[in-house]
């Protein structure tokens, strides 16, 4: 006689499957939302740690992990996401310059929105005091500005996003992140044990992104061509120059590009978003326009604000140019195949 | 521990067998006492240091056993009559000069005690010490109550001096312990003035006839042993079963007899002094019985012995039984007891033996049943707990598999759950450096796991220099984390070098562990474990700037003299209100996670809450509730 099927157990959803699926296969790319919840996930030297277990079966950590919840089927509208209007521009104000990594579109929105107490508090990634990245909080434009420029390395800064939110006060607040970060700042709004990130978060501004490096990793590649961290300034400069640029205690160094893009992290592999298609507003480089960014508006917000900064002359826009909208079309539609290629590659192999 | 010098000769006193031990070796003479710390042997030093002023004697805590029984050698040198005294353990540490002293030989009286712990209690093993009588041909007597404590101490004096080589005294932890009515003899009146013939050479070539030499000491001590009656017989003239016995084991042997109800059938010859053994003795008495039976611990010494001794008189002697460790009826490992030693005996003599009443172990289960689970833990407050923490933090965070290389002391515990299983390996003390020296050498072989030595201050002193000296020449890659907390609380608090006394309570000159450090060109930082984030930080950069032996000092007054010294700063309570309990975002994580128990989950609310009476106020869990729920307030201060 075949015995009744047993209804199967519920499938734990706690630290003990995120380890076993992100963090111990070497996953991770640090986007911190697991961090900060609670103390069992650390996060030291850029790189997460679980030293003890967790006694739930269920929660947060895992429910927020973008590389957990990545689901590269689900098709967005599109290849870079919706859209409400596509820029180039950059910031006018001369105290950007030399700090910010392009236009500086990001932090000149960042700043309005603090001045303008659409939020009161914004959380963004920078270099620590030896070079490790990390999430900080700012609350007004100088901290923006210490903030700017891009770190390419796994800050971990939803960690700080998760502080806030833990922290028993309700203003208003803002992040910039990555499109692994932009993801998980949606599974939180969208977690019912996280009800106050959907109340709170005000403002999302994701960055492009291809891939990331492990911080322990580039230092390690930094040190062996003789460059010392912290950096000032990186940059990927656009094809075919094949270098990583890096600015150290005022001198400049090259390291060859493919070297750098051996360290990404192995879950960038699987990553399906160029765009951050989940932001309010989508900034990147801007293909022949160095000095300039490509703009997303994606929501109404995203698009209000953009246009509040152009109209108070912070902000220099233009329409995106179409030939160049259409190579980042191209670019992301080729990541969203690449990701679906491994992730197939990866339930088979 | 008392001043046992003041004991009225004559007068019948409860005694420890460590006391005991100590009034023997007061009443034979003894004018320097030396040991290293280390239980069950502990507390005769402290009564001899305890006892030191009013009987003019020195005594003192050597920084390892090996230096303990040379300072005693130095005073048999001088004419003096000297004591060592030390856990099983130490006559490893001492046996390199143990096997060259027992040629060259002594001259006043000198004595080495060791305090076996069958079981190992509170031991990394349980060896049986009484080995080094074999390797180096020296007499070993074997005390069996604290009355024969105090005799057989004194009849080992006076045996060295006799024989002019070392003599071992054997306790067991269980005799070290108990309490028995001893009745003191006089103290000596005077003692010679110390002094070294120049003309007198103590050293060990030609080594062949001084060997020569060594076996005929022991001969003689034979002799010696022999008419001094320490070894006797007590039962029927031929028993059916003859138990040969020592130590404990002859008391457990007594009394098994009773248990099985075989008073009549079973003879015991206590075995008071057990090598050389009693050849004569022994043969008049396998002549006279056909069953055969030993009861000791751990090891088969007497057992063998006596069966070689059968061996080259077994045709005079006819067949006989034997029934010990190769039957099966004396256990090879742990304790022995009456019921095993009962067991035995019902089962050579086809008695029925039942261990205890069925009733009775019903009720102890039920009982059993009530008593709540508890864990070896670091006490609340203990800097070990703090630094284990950090550790365990910061090898995972590290991420390469950090190894951690244990040692002696409370914090071997690191490798059990109060100290998160932390620690990989521990053997004897001092082999945590020396295998972390061995590990930072593979690096070029392709071992990429950093590792971490730990050792306590004493420890430090006692065998981990050799080790670190090592590895400073040969260049390892290793971070030391000497754990200091100013004692060497496993042993109950006796004073190291690092910490200036001296086991009389004079001043000594305090040995500083950064001294040591910056002499042997260590890189080093002092650290206070109590501060969680300062010590994490260290010690993973440590980790991270590999290429040779760097150093960390936690350095943190142990949570239980800081007690006796006005106790910690904080008052700590848990605000209910911001305790996350078992929710998402902590669940238990001070309770079941960091585990100090002055933190208790209350299953009725959800939260924690804080034990008063528990927790001493170190305020190190404030630093790891992530909700900010355990609050420190300064202590008011006290009018
Ligand atoms: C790892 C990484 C990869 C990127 N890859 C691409 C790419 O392939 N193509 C492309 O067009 N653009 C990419 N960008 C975006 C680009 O570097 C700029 O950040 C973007 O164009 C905005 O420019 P800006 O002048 O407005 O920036 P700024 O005004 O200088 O502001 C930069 C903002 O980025 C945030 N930031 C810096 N480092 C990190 C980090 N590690 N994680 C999260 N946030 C960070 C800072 O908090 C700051 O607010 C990448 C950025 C990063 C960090
Ligand atoms: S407490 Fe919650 S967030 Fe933390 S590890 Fe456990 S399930 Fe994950
Ligand atoms: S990817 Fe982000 S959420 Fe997932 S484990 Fe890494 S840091 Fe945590
Ligand atoms: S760690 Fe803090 S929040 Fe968690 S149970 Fe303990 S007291 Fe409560
Ligand atoms: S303060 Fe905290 S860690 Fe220290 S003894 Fe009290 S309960 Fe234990």
């Amino acid at each position: 006689m075949v015995p009744p099927a047993a209804s199967p157990a519920p499938q734990p959803t706690g630290l003990e499957r995120l380890l076993a699926e992100v963090i111990n296969p070497g996953l991770c790319v640090a986007c911190g939302a697991c961090l900060g919840l609670c103390p069992h996930l650390i996060f030291l030297d850029g790189q997460v740690a679980a030293p003890d277990a967790c006694g739930l079966t269920s929660g947060r950590c895992y429910g927020f992990c973008p590389v957990a919840q990545r689901d590269v089927s689900r098709e967005s509208q599109g290849p870079i996401g919706p859209v409400l209007g596509a820029w180039q521009g950059r910031a006018t104000s001369k105290d950007l310059q030399g700090r910010v990594q392009y236009g500086g579109v990001v932090s000149e929105l960042l700043a309005l929105a603090l001045d303008q107490s659409m939020v009161r508090e914004a959380v963004v990634t920078a270099a620590g005091l030896r070079g490790t990245p990390q999430g900080i909080r700012v609350t007004e434009r100088t901290g923006v500005l210490g903030a700017a420029g891009s770190v390419y390395a796994g800050g971990g800064a939803l960690s700080s996003l998760n502080q806030a939110l833990s922290e028993d006060s309700n203003h208003p607040l803002a992040v910039v992140g990555l499109p692994c970060q932009v993801q998980a700042v949606q599974a939180m709004k969208a977690h019912p044990q996280q009800p106050q990130a959907a109340r709170r978060i005000h403002l999302v501004i994701g960055l492009f992104c291809t891939m990331n490096l492990p911080w322990r990793g580039l230092r390690k590649l930094l040190a062996r061509h003789g460059v010392q961290a912290p950096l000032s300034r990186a940059d990927f400069p656009p094809p075919p120059a094949g270098i990583f640029q890096a600015w150290s205690n005022g001198s400049y160094h090259e390291l060859p590009l493919d070297q750098v893009r051996a360290l990404s992290y192995p879950g960038c592999a699987g990553c399906p978003d160029l765009t951050s298609d989940g932001a309010d507003l989508s900034v990147g480089a801007c293909e022949g326009k160095p000095g300039w960014n490509t703009i997303l508006a994606r929501t109404h917000a995203g698009a209000g604000l953009l246009e509040l900064a152009a109209g108070k002359g912070l902000l220099e826009l233009e329409p995106a140019q179409p030939a160049s909208m259409e190579h980042l079309t191209q670019a992301a539609s080729d990541k969203r195949k690449r990701a679906t290629a491994w992730s197939e590659e990866r339930r088979h192999g | 521990m008392a001043d046992v010098s003041k004991l009225a000769p004559g007068q019948k006193v409860l005694m420890q067998g460590n006391e005991a031990i100590a009034r023997g070796a007061l009443e034979a003479g003894v004018s320097l006492a030396a040991a290293y710390p280390g239980n069950p042997s502990s507390e005769i030093l402290q009564t001899l240091a305890d006892s030191a002023r009013s009987a003019g004697i020195y005594v003192e805590w050597s920084t390892n056993e090996k230096v303990a029984l040379e300072s005693a050698a130095a005073a048999s040198y001088a004419g003096l009559r000297g004591m060592a005294s030390m856990k099983q353990n130490g006559v490893n540490v001492a046996q390199d000069f143990i096997c060259n002293l027992t040629i060259s030989g002594t001259k006043g009286g000198l004595v080495l005690v060791t305090c076996d712990d069958p079981s190992g209690v509170s031991s990394t093993n349980e060896q049986d010490a009484r080995f080094i009588a074999r390797v180096a041909c020296l007499p070993l007597l074997e005390p069996a109550t604290p009355a024969e404590c105090l005799k057989l101490t004194k009849l080992a004096f006076e045996l060295s001096e006799q024989i002019g080589n070392l003599v071992v005294l054997r306790g067991l932890a269980r005799l070290s312990h108990t309490r028995a009515g001893v009745t003191p003899g006089p103290l000596p009146e005077a003692k010679p003035r110390p002094h070294w013939d120049p003309n007198e050479r103590w050293f060990t070539i030609p080594v062949v006839p001084r060997h020569q030499v060594m076996l005929d000491k022991l001969a003689q001590a034979g002799e010696l042993i022999a008419a001094a009656g320490v070894n006797y017989y007590d039962g029927p003239v031929r028993p059916e079963l003859l138990v040969i016995a020592s130590g404990s084991s002859r008391l457990y042997a007594d009394e098994a007899r009773r248990l099985v109800g075989a008073g009549g059938r079973v003879g015991i010859l206590h075995m008071g002094a057990t090598w050389p053994l009693d050849q004569e003795l022994i043969l008049e008495h396998l002549a006279r019985a056909d069953k055969i039976l030993f009861a000791e611990e751990v090891d088969p010494h007497i057992e063998s012995g006596v069966k070689s001794i059968y061996a080259q008189h077994v045709r005079e002697l006819g067949l006989k039984d034997f029934y010990g460790q190769e039957t099966g009826h004396k256990p090879p490992i742990g304790e022995l007891s009456p019921s095993r030693v009962a067991a035995a005996m019902a089962d050579i003599l086809g008695l029925p033996w039942q261990e205890t009443d069925p009733a009775y172990l019903a009720k102890a289960k039920a009982a059993q049943a009530l008593v709540a689970p508890r864990q070896v833990g670091f006490c609340p407050g203990c800097p070990h707990r703090a630094s284990y923490w950090s550790m365990k933090q910061v090898l995972s965070a590290d991420g390469r598999e950090g190894i951690v290389s244990g040692d002696i002391g409370c914090y071997t515990m690191g490798v059990l759950p109060t100290g998160y299983e932390r620690v990989n390996a521990v053997h004897c003390m001092g082999s945590g450096p020396g295998i972390a020296s061995g590990l930072g050498k593979l690096r070029s072989q392709g071992f990429e796991q950093p590792v971490i030595s730990v050792v306590g201050d004493s420890t430090f002193f006692h065998a981990a220099l050799p080790a670190l000296v090592n590895a400073r020449w040969n260049n390892s890659d290793y971070v030391l984390v000497v754990l200091d907390n100013s004692a060497t609380a496993m042993t109950g608090f006796q004073p190291h070098p690092g910490t200036g006394s001296t086991a009389m309570g004079q001043a000594g000159t305090a040995v500083d562990v950064e001294q040591i450090c910056a002499g042997l060109g260590l890189p080093y930082t002092v650290l206070d474990p109590y501060d969680l984030e300062a010590t994490q930080e260290a010690l993973y950069d440590a980790l991270q700037i590999g290429g040779g032996l760097r150093v960390l000092i936690f350095r943190r007054t142990c949570a239980l003299v800081q007690n006796k010294r006005g106790g910690h700063p904080w008052r700590m309570s848990v605000d209910p209100q911001l305790c996350r309990g078992e929710d998402c975002g902590c669940d238990r994580f001070c309770t079941r996670v960091f585990r100090c128990p002055g933190l208790v989950f209350d299953q009725a609310t959800g939260k924690t809450v804080l034990d008063e009476v528990v927790c001493v106020g170190c305020g190190v869990c404030a630093q790891i509730c992530p909700a900010g729920a355990i609050k420190a307030r300064p202590k008011e201060a006290t009018a």
